[in-house]
């Protein structure tokens, strides 16, 4: 296997104003020269092989649409390498964008008034691509979602999940090397998000196409990626396949629950209660890290019912940004 | 095949303008209004002059001249500084700078679609009902090529014009005053407001050398004239094709320069 993406010592700096408050600090700001730099990406180096398919992960604003923006070209690394299949990004977009195929999140790439078969056809001229290999892509998608209804639906008809599948069979159309799914799953229901992630996996398998997956739902990455990257504040935390932070995190639960009373006292009251735990409580619920391998949530349930009047539950797989606190807190073995 | 490229986006644009087909109405509606203030604002400007020639320009010739460049601008504004403003906004620029063309080249194509719908559901049928209405007083002859010629020019000027203003949005990230300033500089010096002749003699001379009386001062001239001078033909379409490659090079550089500054903030 080769690599196809080769990152090198990159660091993203952006140059922000330093804004004040009020009326009157906005009229002085029109004139200011007060600048801070924000590092956005601090020294990330990562190698990733064709056909990967490798989960990046880390808390909003942690810079991980920065470094896929670098990777894509649109951004120029304050220094530091990328090479993407060769090419460096930035100075050959134009190129590097005959390679790669972008979903970025909430925002469609696709021609909202025509009807999504248009869009295919406007793709297929820009990209070049061949009349036998676009057939063959259709086909190909044809098999595995069912793209018949769709193709003759005007894209700003779509629901959400309908435009978003569109937006990744696009990306996927000029059979392009790598791409890029920025939060493919964001605003989905389980049925769709089950779906695309089955097209995903199988697009990758079929036409080994690497893919960089940002997303904050573990559902994702549990269900595609083989390997994760996890960053925050700029800086990796993590860089190794995914069985390894299974064992690391899989055996935990988030237990939420409501109960009576003021949260924020009433969490209080719980973190004494059960102090081996980690608890958090927010506006609605009272959250309680349970590690399956050493305490049943059953019983964690059971002790707390004892003493609380539980109005409302939930039990949630681990979030991102829990793995994340307990890289940080513990660090990985 | 190259070409191609260009041209499904212009075929895209056909499509995506047909679709909306109330808003053609509604325009048609808007130029007819606006039309009507013109012919009597004009009407009024003659009644007070006193005389029936202002400026070596009779009451038809002003009218024939404001109604095709009042056509002229429905099918040559692009509005490409809103839709480069309105992408940087949204974040949109992203994706389109990770189309496999220049983002230049992009925008116009895409763009070029809605030229040739506009071309033929509002420039046309004005400029049919004009010579229609008037009796002959358009000359049809071989000024309608040199005419042709001279809006080929003249779109590539404004949209490079556009596309510099446009450029700018980058660094304010604003859209409205920029635009609206764009609109009324163009507008007003390139005299498709107020016939040029109708300017001062100073003010004619400066806007000679400038390139917004290229957009729509040069075609209509070139069509209005009945006897066209080889001379001033040569003159204004050489005119035009200078500036128009003054203009794209001009945008071009710019923009490449102020490519660099594209921090596009994530999320």
């Amino acid at each position: 296997m080769s690599e196809i993406i080769k990152i090198k010592n990159v660091i993203k700096e952006f140059k922000v104003l330093n804004r004040r408050e009020g009326l009157k600090g906005s009229l002085k700001d029109l004139f200011s020269r007060d600048y801070k730099i924000v590092r956005a990406v601090d020294n990330i180096s990562m190698n990733i092989e064709q056909g990967e398919i490798v989960g990046y992960l880390g808390p909003n604003g942690a810079g991980k649409s920065t470094t896929i923006k670098m990777m894509t070209g649109v951004l120029e690394p304050t220094s530091g390498e990328i090479l993407v299949d060769g090419n460096i990004p930035y100075q050959n977009r134009t190129k590097n964008a005959q390679k790669i195929g972008v979903v970025f999140g909430q925002r469609s790439q696709l021609w909202w008034a025509l009807p999504l078969v248009e869009s295919f056809k406007l793709l297929k001229d820009i990209y070049q691509i061949p009349d036998a290999e676009y057939d063959g892509m259709l086909k190909l998608y044809q098999s595995l979602v069912d793209i018949g209804p769709l193709l003759h639906k005007a894209v700003r008809q779509m629901s959400l999940g309908q435009r978003t599948l569109s937006d990744i069979l696009a990306a996927f159309l000029h059979n392009p090397k790598i791409v890029f799914l920025d939060e493919p799953t964001i605003g989905l229901d389980v049925s769709m998000k089950a779906k695309i992630r089955t097209l995903i996996h199988a697009l990758n398998k079929e036409k080994k196409t690497t893919v960089i997956l940002t997303t904050h739902d573990m559902g994702d990455v549990d269900a595609l990626c083989q390997r994760i990257v996890i960053i925050d504040k700029g800086k990796m935390l993590y860089d190794n396949d995914i069985e390894h932070l299974k064992g690391f995190f899989g055996s935990y639960r988030t237990l939420k629950i409501r109960v009576e009373g003021d949260l924020k006292a009433q969490a209080d009251i719980i973190r004494r209660e059960v102090p081996d735990f980690s608890v958090s409580a927010d506006d609605e619920w009272i959250s309680v890290l349970v590690d399956e391998d050493k305490n049943k949530v059953i019983d964690v349930l059971g002790l707390l019912q004892k003493t609380h009047k539980i109005r409302d539950m939930q039990l949630e797989e681990i979030s991102t940004e829990e793995v994340i606190k307990k890289i940080y807190e513990e660090g990985v073995q | 095949m190259k070409l191609k490229k260009y041209l499904t986006l212009t075929r895209a644009g056909i499509i995506e303008a047909l679709q909306f087909r109330l808003s053609f109405l509604v325009m048609v509606v808007g130029n007819m209004l606006y039309l009507i203030v013109v012919y009597f604002l004009w009407k009024a400007i003659y009644a007070s002059a006193g005389t029936d020639v202002v400026n070596g320009m009779t009451f038809t010739d002003t009218l024939i001249y404001l109604v095709l460049a009042t056509a002229l601008f429905n099918f040559m504004e692009m509005y490409t500084v809103w839709e480069i403003g309105r992408n940087i906004q949204s974040g949109k620029i992203v994706l389109d700078l990770l189309k496999p063309m220049e983002y230049r080249k992009y925008l116009f194509w895409s763009y070029s679609g809605s030229f040739v719908t506009q071309f033929f559901l509002t420039f046309l049928p004005t400029f049919i009902a004009v010579a229609f209405v008037t009796h002959g007083a358009i000359h049809m002859g071989l000024n309608l090529l040199y005419f042709v010629i001279s809006v080929v020019l003249a779109v590539s000027i404004n949209y490079s014009i556009d596309f510099l203003v446009g450029t700018i949005c980058l660094y304010t990230e604003s859209i409205w005053g920029i635009n609206i300033m764009k609109q009324v500089i163009v507008l007003l010096l390139s005299g498709a407001t107020i016939p040029l002749a109708f300017f001062p003699e100073p003010l004619k001379t400066i806007v000679g050398y400038l390139p917004f009386q290229s957009i729509y001062n040069a075609p209509l001239s070139i069509l209005l004239d009945s006897a066209p001078q080889p001379h001033t033909l040569l003159v204004t379409l050489g005119t035009q094709l200078l500036w128009c490659v003054v203009m794209i090079i001009l945008s071009k550089l710019f923009w490449k320069a102020s490519l660099k500054q594209i921090t596009v903030n994530g999320g």
